[in-house]
């Protein structure tokens, strides 16, 4: 059910400011002190520049030390336009019908180093990100810069005022800006500092980056939240294989698992050795989908990319991959976790979500009509990255295309080559994950299936859909803004765009002395930690 | 002798020569750089903003060029900025040795104090059930993967104890305990391994001089036979087992790849194929030379030591 | 009563002398013939997935049990011992025979050409094994093919150095320097006399160098960098996936691990055997 957002009700609110009582989480009144131990897959790609990547791995370790204008408030596992809070801007108001953000900042922030936070880091952070024309400095990389790309401008109104001013309305940037991918950088220090270390606002100070081995942060005494952060340090050991991480979580030697890792299996694995453990259900924004090259034959014919998404019994794989833990759905997260799903009722008749044998026969029907059969197969290349979780599921898609009458033949990409392949088209069809930031159209559809970006890798382009996808993003009613959006949703599946097979759920296995660490369902926006307490 | 050592050194340097062309072609022959990394971690590729950041790192220069200045670098002792930590490689390399050479060291004396006294057992009483008994268990311990017999410990620690070693770097200094701890147990894996070779060529290094004329002779004299074995016998084996010591360190640092990994401890050979995954070139070709340089010259130490310790060989056909 | 000369005598002497060799050419025996009927020796489909039936405990439906996607261990332990096979013999014959064409090159020239080769050697010698496969996995890409020839790679060295020393010590031998004296071309003489005297250490370094190509085949599996799927292997049957899951089921660990030693072993007890039998005075790796 969807509540009509609070950006709806009054366009003139004003947010309230940002301090938090730690309601949930337990009844037991939080006490400082203590280490948390946490982990990481693999060492820092590209350091603490959460602009430059788009990986987990950069995010979970950058959170702490980093802060945002606003973010979700950690305590809500739901996030929403509602879950919004200050941080360092104290209110924010929309003004001009969502065309212009005003934000009020904090006074009083210091920098990590002891230099002030102004308005001016603001602008220059996000002229930066979105490549202005007169942005003081460049990134290597910037991925999310089409989040931007309705900004006009952003004007420094004096040393705590700051606006953005859009091109059109889109009440969807707050919730961008709202997300772990936007944090603040520091004006008075070159980008690259970023990649080799951390100078923020946040809750935690980084004191130590061992390459390849740990990352460690300590308490801020000058966080600008009095009483917060209650954590003395955080610990993230770097464990590259995935076996020694389960044995250090299920040792102890590491306190909670790293996001999009804990799957049912696992968390029912290490419950049975540590009963106490406590497990917590949350999606993850991130799904497992079909991209196929539609500027090259046999994907440029609809009729074979609607075959594929059909062969695919998606409770069936959700069934073989995940033992269940895990929900089908279409281009945007699935309830209970999204809000933007299409209803379940017809979530169930996409292609793929009936029964198996119906769906291999209306495939087979239209792959005949192709002029190809189990018999007389169409061969093609699937590629994935040489990973176990893409492998897997490459090899279950694999088998699944096997019965309607197509033969893939599985080409393991290293990830120095994965996404290069896949910018340039050079692959037929392959077997991909896709994580978004927030659970939000805009940030979803302009990435993926918007005509020209470089992460729509299926190079699907519609004209129609494009004008759906803008008219979405300045839609002020909620409703029909998400009729427009659940819309857009059935043409995507119907074409067979980048068919989604399952949105991944998280199985959080915790020690038992973690308190308030709620995860959210985006892995990409709670990571701050400065809730976050420890109960010994 | 003098000329011998001038003339091996000689060919040292040629054969590092050698090594450093095969490293820096093979590494660029690699499909991807460190740039197309880079992106993936972004989630796309930009040709023209890859071209940027190629120029930055100076990964658009000629190939001759790259490798002309590699070796400036290497000659004036400067091992090159890593790609991808934006650091001077050697600043990461560094704390990385010690844990390397010490797990590589301890697992040679593993091997040796594992290996030599079996290899005796094994040659004294030839064939009887004690010396297959031995053989088996050593040829079990070449034909294990080191990273299998890693990984079951690591099962079984957990299993029966709740328990894994450290996971980040024990410090002798911090706690000598604990970092015994943490170092015993990946020793035993790489040095199992390596002690099967060495029982081997101990046990047959030593049957062959056991059947020389002089120790039957010695023996038909009446001196006691532990004496003779222990004087004559071991003298005249050693030095094969120097030998395989040193082609040993070799196949070490193949253990120490995989072992390092499974038990995740920071040293340099996780760290080398993590950097080749990363098309990190000047952390791995230097990474690899100093890898190739130790083992020539461990090489060249046990021919030098050959040389003296036995006047009755001589090289330089 | 049977001549006890003859292919049947030198075996049944073989067997009789050497109890762990024939033990070890047992085993080999038996893992080629489950590579070879790999269909026949495990009814089940190596790469067929069962969702309702994972990490299953070896039962009598699935004699090894079931893997974290329901695949049976057994089918794919066996079908592995194909991959391992293939990759091991293929790799352990490529670098063997080059590494002998060099060494015999090298040791019969002799001079310039001995010098040139012996540092070309050293090169490819001093880079360890594992890692020069690694950098030429990652140079060539994961397919079975260039794993075959980034395991090959580190054998030549050592299969020249063998074969070099032997040539080296029958070149001076009276019915080489007869042979030349009789005015044969040296291409005649090193192909009909040299070589064939060389075959005994040859084939003692080949079944050395197989278990070893095993191995690093495994390792390279392992770090994710060997034969890619779908082909089932035996080290990348121990990566990630197993060891995860390895609390629950153990068996996910334990079976690819026996198989992979085995198969070394065998081929390890087999190759000292030969050498005790073909040479007994080789000594050394």
């Amino acid at each position: 059910m969807i509540r009509p957002s609070a950006t709806a009700l009054a366009a003139l609110s004003l947010a309230i400011l940002g301090s938090i009582s730690p309601a949930a989480g337990g009844a037991d009144t939080p006490r400082p002190g203590g280490v948390l131990n946490l982990t990481l897959r693999e060492d820092l790609p590209q350091g603490f520049s959460i602009h430059e990547t788009s990986t987990i791995s950069t995010v979970w370790p950058a959170m702490p030390c980093l802060s945002n204008l606003v973010l979700f408030d950690p305590l809500k596992p739901i996030e929403s336009p509602d879950t919004i809070i200050g941080e360092l801007a104290e209110k924010w108001s929309w003004q001009d019908n969502y065309r212009n953000l005003v934000f009020f900042l904090r006074k009083g922030v210091k920098w990590h180093d002891g230099q002030p936070f102004t308005a001016q880091d603001v602008k220059y952070t996000f002229d930066m990100v979105r490549e202005a024309p007169d942005a003081q400095a460049k990134l290597r990389i910037s991925p999310r810069k089409d989040w931007y790309a309705n900004v006009e401008a952003i004007e420094v109104a004096d040393s705590h005022t700051v606006v953005f001013r859009l091109k059109r309305p889109q009440p969807s940037l707050i919730l961008m800006l709202a997300s772990g991918y936007s944090p603040i950088y520091a004006a008075h220090l070159p980008v690259a500092t970023y990649r080799t270390g951390c100078v923020g606002t946040g809750p935690f100070k980084l004191k130590e980056w061992r390459k390849g081995e740990f990352v460690e942060l300590v308490r801020n005494p000058e966080y600008f939240v009095k009483g917060r952060p209650y954590l003395d340090a955080l610990r993230y050991t770097v464990i590259a294989e995935r076996g020694t991480r389960v044995a250090a979580l299920q040792t102890g030697k590491v306190d909670v698992p790293f996001p999009t890792e804990a799957s049912k299996t696992i968390a029912e694995q290490l419950k049975k050795a540590v009963p106490q453990l406590v497990v917590t259900v949350a999606a993850q924004n991130v799904s497992d989908n079909v991209i196929m090259n539609e500027k090259k034959p046999p994907f440029d014919n609809p009729k074979v990319r609607l075959a594929v998404s059909h062969a695919i019994d998606r409770r069936g794989l959700i069934s073989a991959l995940y033992q269940g833990g895990a929900i089908g759905g279409a281009a945007m997260l699935s309830k209970p976790y999204g809000v933007w799903a299409l209803p379940d009722r017809e979530l169930a008749t996409l292609p793929g979500s009936g029964k198996p044998a119906d769906e291999k026969a209306k495939a087979r029907k239209l792959m005949a009509e192709v002029g190809y059969s189990p018999d007389k197969p169409l061969r093609v290349e699937m590629a994935t990255r040489a990973i176990a979780i893409y492998v897997d599921l490459a090899a279950f898609l694999i088998n699944e295309l096997k019965q309607v009458g197509i033969e893939a033949t599985l080409k393991q990409v290293e990830t120095a080559q994965w996404h290069a392949m896949a910018t340039r088209g050079e692959y037929q069809i392959g077997a991909n994950l896709t994580g978004i930031g927030p659970d939000d159209p805009d940030a979803n559809f302009y990435e993926n299936f918007a005509c020209g970006s470089p992460r729509n890798y299926s190079f699907y382009c519609d004209e129609q859909v494009m004008q759906r996808i803008a008219q979405q993003s300045r839609e002020l009613d909620p409703q029909k803004r998400l009729a427009l959006v659940q819309s857009i949703q059935r043409k995507l599946e119907e074409d067979a765009a980048r068919p989604l097979l399952a949105w991944r759920v998280d199985y959080w296995t915790v020690w038992p002395p973690v308190k308030n660490f709620v995860p959210h369902q985006s892995v990409y926006n709670w990571g701050r930690l400065q809730e976050v307490w420890l109960d010994k | 002798m003098k000329t011998y050592v001038l003339k091996r050194l000689a060919i040292v340097l040629v054969t590092l020569l050698g090594m450093s062309v095969v490293i820096f072609v093979l590494l660029r022959l690699a499909p991807g750089d460190v740039v197309d990394i880079l992106f993936s971690a972004a989630g796309y590729v930009n040709p023209a903003e890859k071209q940027a950041i190629m120029r930055e790192l100076g990964l658009d220069r000629p190939y001759w060029r790259q490798y002309l200045d590699w070796l400036a670098q290497m000659a004036t002792g400067d091992l090159g900025k890593s790609y991808r930590y934006d650091v001077p490689a050697w600043q990461i390399v560094r704390p990385l040795l010690p844990v390397t050479l010490e797990l590589g060291a301890l697992s040679i004396v593993v091997a040796v104090l594992l290996g030599v006294p079996t290899g005796v057992v094994s040659a004294v009483r030839q064939n009887t059930f004690l010396d297959y008994g031995l053989r088996i268990m050593s040829l079990a311990g070449l034909s294990m993967p080191s990273f299998w017999l890693g990984m079951v410990i690591i099962l079984a620690l957990v299993a029966w104890f709740g328990w894994i070693p450290p996971l980040t770097y024990v410090r002798p200094t911090q706690d000598l305990r604990l970092h015994l701890v943490q170092f015993a147990l990946p020793a035993l894996a790489v040095g199992y391994r390596s002690s099967a070779l060495i029982m081997r060529i101990t046990r047959s290094a030593l049957l062959e001089v056991l059947r020389e004329d002089y120790i039957r002779t010695a023996r038909a004299k009446g001196q006691r036979a532990g004496a003779v074995i222990w004087r004559h016998a071991l003298q005249n084996a050693i030095l094969p087992v120097i030998t395989v010591v040193g082609i040993e360190v070799a196949f070490v640092v193949g253990g120490l790849v995989v072992t390092e990994t499974v038990f995740n401890l920071p040293g340099v050979a996780r760290f080398l194929v993590q950097a080749v995954l990363w098309r990190d070139y000047p952390v791995v070709q230097n990474l690899v030379m100093f890898i190739a340089v130790v083992v020539v010259l461990t090489n060249l130490a046990v021919d030098l030591l050959y040389v003296v310790l036995d006047p009755r060989i001589r090289y330089g056909e | 009563m049977a001549s006890e000369r003859g292919t049947v005598g030198a075996l049944r002497r073989f067997v009789g002398r050497q109890p762990l060799g024939t033990a070890g050419a047992a085993v080999m025996l038996l893992i080629l013939v489950a590579a070879l009927f790999a269909g026949v020796v495990a009814r089940q489909d190596p790469i067929a997935t069962d969702a309702a039936d994972t990490l299953a405990r070896p039962s009598v439906a699935h004699w090894l049990g079931t893997d974290h996607l329901g695949r049976d261990i057994w089918a794919r332990v066996v079908h592995g011992a194909r991959v391992s096979l293939v990759v091991g013999v293929a790799s352990t014959l490529l670098g063997s025979g080059l590494g002998g064409l060099v060494g015999l090159l090298s040791g019969y020239a002799g001079g310039r050409t001995d010098l040139i080769g012996q540092r070309v050697l050293d090169v490819l010698q001093g880079l360890p094994l594992l890692i020069l496969a690694i950098v030429m996995s990652a140079a060539l890409g994961p397919s079975i093919v260039n794993v075959v020839v980034a395991i090959s790679i580190p054998i030549v060295p050592r299969a020249a150095r063998v074969v070099r020393a032997s040539v080296l010590a029958i070149r001076e031998m009276p019915y080489v320097e007869a042979a030349l004296a009789l005015g044969l071309r040296h291409r005649r003489v090193a192909l009909r006399h040299v070589l064939p005297n060389t075959m005994a250490p040859f084939v003692v370094l080949g079944t050395a160098q197989l278990g070893s190509a095993i191995l690093v085949e495994a390792a390279l599996s392992f770090l994710g960098l060997g034969v890619p799927e779908p082909y089932p292997s035996w080290g990348r049957m121990l990566s990630v996936s197993a060891a995860e899951y390895a609390q629950t089921a153990p068996h996910l660990v334990l079976f690819p691990g026996i198989a992979i030693s085995l198969a070394v072993f065998g081929s390890n007890l087999l190759g000292d055997a030969l050498r005790d039998t073909l040479d007994p005075r080789l000594r050394g790796a």
